[in-house]
């Protein structure tokens, strides 16, 4: 791994920059005290400089486990003040109710935070996306109310003040050592949960839920977790905020307060995982100092917070990379830059070029091939909305090996069909059987595991990841492996991740972010995600939809070859017959959201009934 | 029945600040931070001007110039910080516009100072009146009067006139309507400065009524937040049910002694409520 770190300039760079930051934070009070002597005009105190670097390392080990959520998953809550709060009482009130040292006090902060945060996010889990931001808002009110009204138990608007430090903890240096023990652990803590398989899982969330769901990803049990997890780590913060400060009051969990994390997260990027702590000793900095000269700090703060929002999206983390580009562009140095930046579509291309012939057997090979087991049993499937009867009584069984299309124009049902396979929506009538297990009306991700693979109308992959992590991470979550907060997931299966990358003809793309590649690449990362995910059903879902007459050409010959070659059943749907037709062993013509006719592309062809209801219209119309 | 009528007076400036706030997500599909700001800036821009011309008439030119300096700092913000935010995330959206909450704070801090201030109502409606038994003041009958002409404007505006046309065809669909010639930019800084002076209006009528401090900012947008989600993001008339839901709860909760406390917890549970059972609230309609 160092070696590995040591050749890539970026992760070098970075890694520095983190060592040398800690080792600042390390001799902080050594260096405040030096400042105080050098300084002889007594304009600085040490206590002082080193009581601001305590609160920066309390607001970094809060905006840390804020990042979580924000940075890695995606979720913006308003409650997480409240936990922070919830934190700084629980020291409070254990000492003032049953004279409980405040330092032992902190050891039941991660447990109220764990209570808190996993009630009130079985409530907030309840919506999603903006709505989950307002109802953690709403939670985070009520708690306010609760703090600050309930005279009887926290102390009402007083607060509690007055909590006195031990005696080994009464100077500043050995209480900002204590301190940052703490938040060392917490932050050590959470740097191997962000990179662990249970981080994958959450990065995925936040590329793509549709898609994370249908890797097999329980989203929002992961969504849960997090939050729960989050409310622990900002528990913590608070019970060390309210050791160090000696009181707590209820303007903690305010909602406004939820700025601060916001604020700092966002100034030290919230796509790296130290930049928070950097962005609030910052924070702390600019709030000391500027509030001596400047009698508006917050106007100041509006205006970096919108320049960073507008300006440089990736907060002061990003700017070694910044730098670095503009170097190189005043440099020329056109070595640095990576050689691929998009693909355009030659994965396909290339790899098929080479196995023309061996397609081509396959074709021939096609009608010879006997058809196997029953896979997928769909009986008098229906689903209606409202009085809208999209699918009535559909029954189609696929058989292993097969590779099946259904066609029918449009508004015949086929995409509903397809979302009842797989989840997305619950029938109201009917059955689907899939390798002898009744699925009828499961969940999304459940169906997923059982080893149905889908890849969408529209493509859906995980665009900022890099293709070779959507495959890694697609395997991880069906092996249900991302319930494990250890180990490194970049690390685990690679080889097995290649080898599939290799299969589709992206082998040498594995280190682009996924959304960077071209249309009919992405497709192909699809469908290897459905290969890693070990699936023996795949619904292709109009896998040609937006391609030029080339490119669905290659992409529909890979789709055979990789079918053939790994034992895959195939169910599509497509408008494009001479993909229909050049691919499918089987095809089952639907009409206003029942089964026509169902037979060998040939039979179908020469049915009459199909002919005028829906062949001749489209030959006609083509 | 002296609190019931306290709840429609919180009702109506309620009413006033959340319909904005609604109108501007529904269209726009920016939930704008910065809403509780403009509120606030007509509010200090209403005592200012009205304790300076004494009581006779300077609470009405407090309204105009009020209306005229938020519609102002409303283009603003839409200009420099909405139009790049429209296609981003809600986070970068929240972010954007919280960030001028945060400026805007600031400089009525500055200007303001920090502690309270207050102007007495206009000569014109200073009286009481008795009723059952009851004083009201003639203050109270004027908002709610006020909030009732304000919400008949909006929905005459909305259903009677051909901006309102395309607003409402923005609320359903805004790629259809860009696609249909609409100059969809110039129509969102309509929306957005109708949406600001709703915010002022309800800032003025809420100056004489109340002391004003440089938090109300936060402290209207998180019960316009309840309102618009109790009653549907981007329905008006979901406003309307919702801030009578939370004007009356407040009222209520507020003057028992056993609730005092929590009236704000009620209304945020009814909230939390709402978000569970019906996310796109009472009238809204579900977003797909």
């Amino acid at each position: 791994m160092i070696r590995e770190v040591w050749q890539n300039r970026d992760a070098r760079f970075r890694w520095a920059v983190a060592l040398v930051f800690l080792l600042i934070v390390a001799v902080i009070p050594q260096l405040a005290v030096l400042h105080e002597s050098l300084v002889t005009d007594g304009s600085v105190s040490a206590k002082f400089e080193i009581y601001l670097a305590t609160s920066a390392l309390v607001l970094a080990l809060w905006a840390i486990s804020y990042n979580l959520m924000l940075g890695y998953t995606g979720m913006v809550s308003f409650a997480h003040a409240a936990y922070f709060g919830i934190g700084a009482y629980t020291v409070g009130l254990l000492y003032q109710r049953y004279h409980i040292p405040i330092v032992e006090g902190l050891l039941f902060t991660p447990v109220t935070g764990a209570v808190m945060g996993f009630l009130t996010g079985l409530i907030a889990m309840r919506a999603v996306r903006l709505y989950f931001s307002l109802l953690t808002l709403a939670i985070s009110q009520v708690l306010f109310s609760i703090a600050f009204s309930w005279y009887d138990v926290t102390g009402g608007d007083n607060g509690i003040h007055g909590l006195p430090l031990p005696d080994q903890l009464s100077d500043y240096a050995p209480l900002y050592y204590f301190v940052a023990a703490i938040v060392g652990v917490c932050l050590v803590l959470m740097f191997v949960l962000t990179r662990s398989p249970f981080g994958a899982a959450l990065a995925s969330i936040r590329e793509n839920r549709e898609r994370a769901r249908s890797v097999g990803l329980n989203v929002t049990a992961y969504e849960l977790a997090v939050f729960t997890i989050a409310s622990v780590f900002a528990s913590v913060a608070g019970g060390l905020f309210a050791v160090y400060q000696q009181y707590a009051q209820p303007e903690m969990l305010y909602w406004t307060e939820n700025a601060q994390p916001v604020v700092v997260a966002l100034l030290g990027g919230t796509g790296s995982f130290l930049g928070p702590a950097l962005g609030a000793f910052v924070y702390t900095q600019l709030n000391s100092s500027l509030h001596r000269y400047l009698d508006s700090f917050d106007i100041l703060l509006g205006v970096i917070v919108l320049g960073v929002v507008l300006i440089v999206p990736g907060g002061f983390s990003s700017l070694p990379t910044l730098f670095v580009a503009i170097r190189n562009r005043f440099r020329g140095d056109a070595a640095v830059e990576p050689q691929v930046t998009e693909s355009t579509g030659e994965a396909i291309e290339s790899s098929d070029l080479q196995r023309i012939a061996a397609v081509k057997a396959v074709q021939a090979d096609t009608t010879s091939l006997k058809k196997g087991e029953p896979l997928l049993v769909i009986r008098d499937l229906s689903k209606s909305f409202g009085g809208l009867r999209a699918v009535q009584d559909v029954s189609i069984t696929v058989h292993a090996g097969d590779r099946h299309a259904i066609i029918g124009p449009n508004g015949a049902g086929k995409s509903t069909l397809f979302n009842l396979v797989t989840g997305r929506l619950k029938p109201t009538g009917g059955s689907v059987v899939f390798g002898g297990r009744d699925i009828t009306g499961r969940a999304a991700h459940r169906i997923a595991k059982e080893g149905i693979g889908r890849a969408f109308q529209i493509t859906m992959i995980f665009p900022k990841l890099t293709v070779l992590q959507n495959l890694q991470y697609a395997m991880l979550a069906h092996r249900g492996l991302t319930v494990r907060p250890w180990g490194i997931a970049d690390r685990m299966f690679r080889d097995e991740a290649m080898e599939l990358l290799r299969a589709v003809g992206l082998g040498k793309f594995h280190q682009l972010a996924a959304g960077q590649l071209s249309h009919g690449d992405q497709r192909a990362i699809e469908l290897a995600i459905s290969l890693a995910l070990g699936s023996r059903l795949v619904l292709l879902d109009e896998p040609t939809a937006g391609m030029s007459a080339f490119e669905t050409q290659k992409a529909m010959e890979l789709v055979r070859r990789v079918a053939t070659e790994k034992g895959l059943t195939l169910l599509f749907c497509e408008h494009d017959m001479s993909v229909v037709f050049g691919t499918a062993r089987t095809v089952t013509v639907m009409h206003q959201g029942r089964v026509l006719v169902e037979g060998t592309p040939d039979e179908v062809r020469s049915n009459p009934e199909v002919q005028s209801v829906y062949l001749g219209e489209l030959e006609e119309s083509a | 029945m002296l609190f019931a009528v306290g709840g429609l007076t919180n009702a109506a400036y309620l009413f006033i600040v959340a319909a904005g706030l609604s109108l501007v997500f529904g269209a726009l599909r920016v939930i704008n931070m910065a809403h509780g700001s403009l509120y606030m800036i007509a509010a200090f821009v209403t005592v200012a001007v009205a304790n300076q011309l004494g009581s006779a008439y300077g609470f009405w030119v407090g309204m105009v110039a009020a209306i005229l300096i938020t519609g102002a700092v409303g283009v603003l913000i839409e200009v420099v910080v909405l139009r790049r935010v429209y296609r981003a995330e809600h986070l970068v959206q929240l972010l954007g516009t919280y960030a001028v909450t945060l400026i805007v704070a600031g400089v009525v801090r500055r200007v303001f100072g920090a502690s309270y201030r207050s102007t007495p109502a206009p000569d014109l409606l200073r009286a009481s009146v008795s009723l059952g038994g009851y004083r009201y003041s003639v203050y109270s009958f004027f908002m709610i009067f006020a909030a009732v002409v304000i919400a008949a404007g909006v929905y005459a505006l909305l259903y009677r006139t051909a901006l309102g046309r395309n607003i409402r065809a923005a609320v359903s669909d805004p790629e259809l309507l860009s696609a249909s010639g609409v100059n969809v930019a110039r129509l969102f800084t309509t929306v957005f400065v109708i949406g600001a002076a709703l915010a002022a209006l309800g800032g003025v009528i809420v100056a004489p009524s109340q002391a004003i401090n440089s938090s109300i900012d936060t402290d209207v947008l998180v019960l316009a937040f309840a309102i618009s989600v109790i009653g549907g993001l981007g329905s008006i008339v979901g406003s309307l049910v919702g801030s009578l839901i939370v004007g009356e709860v407040i009222s209520f909760g507020l003057n028992n002694k056993y609730t005092n406390g929590f009236a704000l917890a009620f209304v945020f549970l009814i909230m939390a409520g709402v978000l569970i059972v019906r996310p796109w609230g009472l009238f809204g309609k579900p977003e797909n």
